[in-house]
């Protein structure tokens, strides 16, 4: 496969923006698909950094540039959705890279699953008047 | 990809924060070019989210493995939609893929998620029947909701219930899912319809965690 330099044309044309990443996914979890707690997070589950972002500085895994892409995501509460898309990392990656965090006391989970059961009406209620508000 | 945000989820990083944000997701269902993507992106930021799934058997004879018979998992796209109701409550709309390959994803977005709306489309109305049956048998609350197409023919949401057959508690109702009056409306009337308890009931309290 002769790589670049001179032959930027025609070659290379079909590596677009659009094409996707061009590193295989799981290539930034150095191959792992499982997290490592065994914990499956859910797509809306809540995730806070602990502490001030400097956390994580005597890491036992070495921290990836992915890891603190992350970390400073989640200086503020984010679900395990919204990093995915602010990262454009698949869910199955941020899931293990968010458990080597947790693992390292980086970032604690707030609320994993949603409750099982219906929010109370107070609640819905709130949800009623923000979309009628939109 | 959207990165810089500066909605939601509070100002500070504080623990106090951070237990107060909840969040809520409601399915978006319905067949392949019923306008899921449509209405999500009527009401919310909508922004692509990837996730790496593993292949499962129902992508036999589907997915083309030929030359990749170490590849075991593949990348599907899900539309994303994120409405921010206060602070501390944010609501989140997943258009789920409809074809039956996905199906082994939709347990975990099922889980825990306040109800679902399936689009409709008369013209192929057929192409919702799985995500009815889905959410009728997982008893997760739903509206249907018939995406009016500008050229397809008009029906009555009574003709449409009747030839899917609903429970009489599920709402079904006319909309356009290009407009936010309407989708609105849609989603106003599937929260509607549990705080009204009619479909609370349905609410599974059985579901297993998705693996």
């Amino acid at each position: 496969m002769p790589a670049g330099d001179g032959r930027e044309g025609k070659d290379r044309k079909w590596v677009r923006r659009d094409s996707g990443p061009v590193v295989r996914p799981y290539a930034v979890t150095g191959g792992r698909t499982e997290p490592a707690d065994g914990e499956v997070l859910d797509l809306i589950a809540v995730v806070v950094a602990v502490g001030r972002g400097g956390g994580a500085t005597d890491d036992p895994i070495r921290l990836t540039p992915e890891h603190r892409k992350i970390l400073r995501l989640c200086e503020r509460p984010m679900t395990v959705a919204d990093i995915a898309s602010d990262t454009a990392l698949p869910v199955g990656v941020v899931r293990v890279l968010l458990a080597d965090l947790i693992m390292q006391d980086a970032v604690r989970v707030v609320r994993n699953r949603p409750a099982v059961q219906l929010p109370g009406n107070d609640v819905l209620k709130e949800i009623l008047n923000g979309l009628r508000a939109l | 990809m959207g990165s810089a945000r500066s909605d939601a989820a509070g100002t500070g990083g504080s623990d106090a924060d951070a237990s107060m944000l909840a969040a809520h997701k409601i399915l978006i269902a319905g067949g392949f070019g019923a306008g899921k993507t449509t209405l999500v992106s009527a009401i919310s930021e909508v922004r692509p989210l990837l996730t790496e799934e593993r292949l499962s058997s129902a992508g036999a004879g589907l997915d083309n493995l030929r030359g990749v018979a170490g590849k075991t998992t593949t990348t599907v796209a899900m539309d994303f939609g994120r409405i921010t109701i206060s602070e501390r409550l944010v609501l989140y709309l997943f258009g789920v893929p409809g074809q039956e390959r996905f199906w082994f994803m939709w347990d975990e977005l099922a889980y825990g998620a306040l109800g679902a709306v399936v689009l409709a489309d008369v013209r192929r109305l057929r192409d919702c029947f799985p995500s009815v049956n889905y959410f009728e048998t997982r008893s997760l609350p739903f509206v249907v909701a018939i995406n009016c197409f500008d050229d397809a023919p008009k029906y009555d949401p009574e003709e449409v219930r009747i030839a899917l057959d609903l429970d009489p508690a599920v709402p079904a109702l006319l909309c356009d899912a290009r407009q936010l009056s309407s989708v609105k409306n849609v989603l106003t009337t599937l929260v509607e319809s549990l705080s009204a308890g009619t479909q609370a009931e349905r609410r599974m309290v059985s579901a297993l965690p998705p693996v």
